[in-house]
């Protein structure tokens, strides 16, 4: 067992810091705004090429990929600290998630080369295709085809939640290549361009519809969308891995995107941002950071907050030694999602109606985040697998639980 | 950074995992319950020659001077086990020697402990349950060439079977906190000593002690008299992360037994495990149990390293003492009425695991301790960073001061 980092990790922290205070100007900021809404993809403007260029020069881009492939062959421990840091200031860092790591699981050895380092680049950007009406929890009940054609393959299908596809160069997308096989068996998963004919995008406003939302806020985008396939005919080299052997590179793909700096950091934000604001701030007579409940309740989320770390660090320390999961990211993406709930609603009973106040709005505290977190923490207990489906996967994964008998009535339906 | 175990630690738990297995069982543990000294002499003798008593002790004393994650991993097996050995309150004695004692004393007492042939427990709590300075009142006087004690003391852990007690008092008279306090290794067969059995849930030998008149040689103060607070709360610190490891490793057991029995207990024509009420309440302990056990080892690993571990200590127990008694709780609930019948053994782990979460600090007491940390000392903090906040790159970190009372002023 060992807790901290080494004294090269930390000192790869402090430079980062450095590199953030001297680079991540407010201008580039703004450029770099998540939730600054629809016409303005995050991170796409002058200001955000150049830094990304900077940051790249520094080698701290896909780190820990190959470095044949572009990246720099370093550890996930480095690449986490990293990670942490820009994540912190709104800079997203990691290669927009499960897309990259499924091709070098999966991928052949053309397609690592051509998508690996242009991922790293940001020349390429993937959004994800997995959802669709009628299979959100039950993903595997997707009903998006894909069709084979001499050496082309057809799709055919709506995705739902396919959130920035409006600004990603291509789609990672699963879809159906066999109807007459068992659910799970007839899935492939294809790697799309965006401009291919016959794709179309539509923006779905979410429930922040607020463009001002702070960079930090869990969930703080305005924009999803839903994604439309019509006749859409693409090269059979776009199949990412076996035909029809498509669940297991996407599940594992979603798994490591469950666990990791971004991901614990949108769970764990406000328990910092609540201490630093009482103790330095009082309403006229009321002290919030002298009450005994909520000092008992602070100290309460931040005991939580340690265990979303140290379940990070877990995950961390499996997938740096080579080792899989059984339960330990499906554990970390009910506990995290759980957790920044509790402390969401936690501070709305601490500062009262100060809570509900939005960005623009005046007397608003820390830029309003606490009101837009209301409606974007318990967002992420249903993206990315929801907690009810994490807590099956540990149940029976990890605890080796039984699954239900199916009742006659069911089947025949 | 990599929080799963090593070879070695790898070693150190099949090992221990392996031995209780084969020498305590359950019938151990029911008839112990009944012993005046409630332990098991056999079986002491037996994990000193495995060396459990000297794993941390100084190796000129015959201990193996081992990290103390080391001894965390073994009393975490012997909670999984419930065994029936005053290991924990030899331990809390004993590192206080070794790590605070003179040369003398530790050459005097540890010895004897590292062979399996002292039992030692500590005395700190009076009719203030709290943790904090302030709850001691026990006054020694200073007498000639050695102290005069007069108190009583609670909660005595394993008081029947110590040959040594080492005994917090005040030695400034209407001192107040944390000065004035002396802590003194104490025979506890001295004349003037008389102890009383608590009758505890747990049924394990918890004493009042009464004090009267009871010398106490000066060479048996540890530290220097009136001094004894950092000392204590050190003790304390160490006692209370250790005690989180016997209890996360006694509710691992615990849900263990409940998550097999949901295997193959059958209800509506299936096994109550293929419920999802009854999953996601076995998924729900898993994830209590594991938080409590890395903020355990978190906390037993800086101390190790001589880092400000205070915050990390109460973390861990305030976290244990809620989420262990609801993942215990959650276990009964499952196994249904068996689960609480005296002749099926889930109610062994029950009731102690129960009892740990009320000794060496309340949940309350331990977050206040953690909002004092968080919220009194300036500084930003951030979360992976340590807290109370020390300036970056400053080398001396400022050591964490238990708040006065629970209630801020």
């Amino acid at each position: 067992m060992d807790f901290a980092y080494t004294p090269q990790q930390e000192a790869l922290r402090r430079e980062v810091r450095r590199f953030i205070k001297e680079n991540v100007t407010p201008e580039v900021a703004e450029e770099m705004d998540p939730h600054a809404g629809a016409e303005r993809p995050r991170g796409q403007g002058p200001k955000a090429a150049a830094l990304y260029q900077k940051i790249h020069e520094r080698g701290w881009l896909g780190i820990i990929y190959p470095k044949q492939y572009g990246g720099q062959g370093g550890d996930r421990i480095t690449q986490y600290i990293v990670e942490e840091e820009f994540t912190r200031v709104g800079v997203n860092i990691s290669l927009g998630g499960s897309g990259a790591p499924a091709i070098m699981a999966a991928g052949t050895e053309e397609q690592k080369q051509y998508y690996i380092p242009r991922l790293i680049k940001r020349e390429i950007s993937f959004c994800l295709g997995f959802t669709e009406p009628h299979a959100g929890a039950d993903l595997a009940n997707l009903r998006c085809s894909a069709v084979r054609d001499g050496d082309h393959y057809v799709v055919n299908g709506q995705k739902m939640y396919t959130t920035g596809a409006h600004a990603s160069t291509h789609i990672y997308l699963m879809a159906r290549t066999n109807r007459d096989a068992p659910k799970h068996e007839g899935i492939s998963i294809f790697l799309i361009p965006m401009d291919t004919p016959g794709i179309t995008v539509r923006p779905l406003w979410t429930i922040q519809n607020n463009p001002t939302a702070p960079v930090s806020t869990t969930y703080g985008a305005s924009r999803t969308n839903e994604t439309f396939f019509d006749e859409v005919r693409v090269p059979k080299s776009c199949l990412l891995g076996e035909e029809n052997k498509g669940w297991r590179v996407g599940s594992m793909g979603l798994n490591l995107d469950r666990v990791g700096a971004s991901r614990y950091l949108i769970s764990v934000r406000r328990d910092e941002d609540i201490v630093n604001w009482v103790k330095n701030n009082s309403m006229d007579g009321f002290a919030p950071g002298k009450d005994p409940a909520i000092r008992d309740k602070i100290a309460e989320l931040w005991i939580e907050a340690q265990v979303c770390r140290l379940m990070t660090m877990r995950s961390m320390s499996i997938v740096e030694r080579g080792g899989q999961f059984t339960y330990e990211g499906s554990a970390e993406k009910v506990w995290a999602p759980e957790h920044g709930v509790r402390t969401t609603e936690a501070i709305t009973q601490m500062l009262g109606p100060y809570a509900s106040l939005l960005r623009t709005s005046p007397h608003a505290i820390e830029d309003g985040v606490f009101g837009h977190n209301v409606m974007g923490s318990f967002q992420s207990g249903i993206n990315h697998g929801s907690v009810q489906v994490m807590r099956d996967q540990v149940a029976r994964r990890g605890l080796g639980l039984p699954s239900a008998r199916k009742s006659k009535k069911v089947e025949a339906k | 950074m990599d929080v799963l175990l090593n070879d070695d630690e790898n070693l150190i738990v099949d090992s221990a995992r392996e031995f209780l297995a084969g020498e305590c069982p359950a019938t151990l543990v029911r008839a112990m319950e009944n012993d005046p000294l409630g332990y098991s002499r056999d079986l002491w003798g037996k994990v000193a020659e495995l060396g459990w008593q000297g794993m941390c002790l100084p190796e000129k004393t015959g201990g193996s001077n081992m990290p103390l994650v080391y001894l965390g991993l073994v009393l975490r097996e012997a909670g999984r086990a419930l065994a029936p050995l005053p290991l924990h309150s030899t331990a809390v004695a004993s590192l206080a020697i070794a790590r605070d004692g003179s040369a003398a004393q530790q050459e005097k007492y540890l010895p004897d402990v590292v062979a399996g042939k002292s039992v030692l427990t500590w005395a700190f709590t009076e009719r203030d349950p709290r943790y904090v300075p302030e709850a001691v009142r026990m006054s020694a006087r200073a007498q000639d060439d050695h102290f005069v004690l007069d108190g009583v003391k609670l909660f005595v852990d394993s008081f029947p079977a110590a040959d040594h007690c080492l005994v917090v008092a005040r030695t400034t008279p209407g001192s107040k906190g944390a000065q004035g306090l002396t802590l003194f290794i104490v025979d506890a067969r001295s004349q003037g000593i008389s102890h009383t059995p608590l009758i505890t849930l747990a049924k394990d030998k918890q004493c009042q002690v009464d004090f009267k008149g009871v010398q106490v040689p000066k060479a048996n103060v540890i530290g220097r008299v009136g001094e004894a607070w950092p000392i204590v709360e050190r003790m304390l610190d160490r006692g209370t992360a250790l005690l989180c490891a016997q209890m996360v490793g006694a509710t691992r057991k615990d849900i263990e037994m409940a998550i097999e029995y949901a295997k193959f207990r059958e209800a509506f024509g299936q096994p109550i495990g293929a419920f999802q009420s009854v999953q996601h309440m076995c998924a729900d302990m898993q994830m209590w149990v594991d938080g409590g056990e890395l903020l355990t080892f978190e906390a037993l690993w800086k101390l190790d390293q001589g880092l400000p571990a205070s915050v990390e200590v109460s973390q861990a127990k305030a976290f244990c003492n809620e989420k262990c008694e609801a993942a215990i709780r959650n276990s009964q609930n499952i196994h249904g009425g068996i689960g609480f019948m005296m002749e099926f053994d889930l109610q062994l782990w029950f009731r102690r695991v129960s009892a740990w979460t009320m000794r060496m600090g309340t949940a309350f007491e331990h977050r206040a301790r953690i909002a004092h940390a968080l919220i009194d000392v300036p500084g930003e903090v951030v979360l992976g960073r340590p807290v109370p906040v020390v300036p970056e790159d400053d080398a001396a970190p400022v050591p964490a001061a238990r708040p006065a009372a629970a209630v801020p002023a």
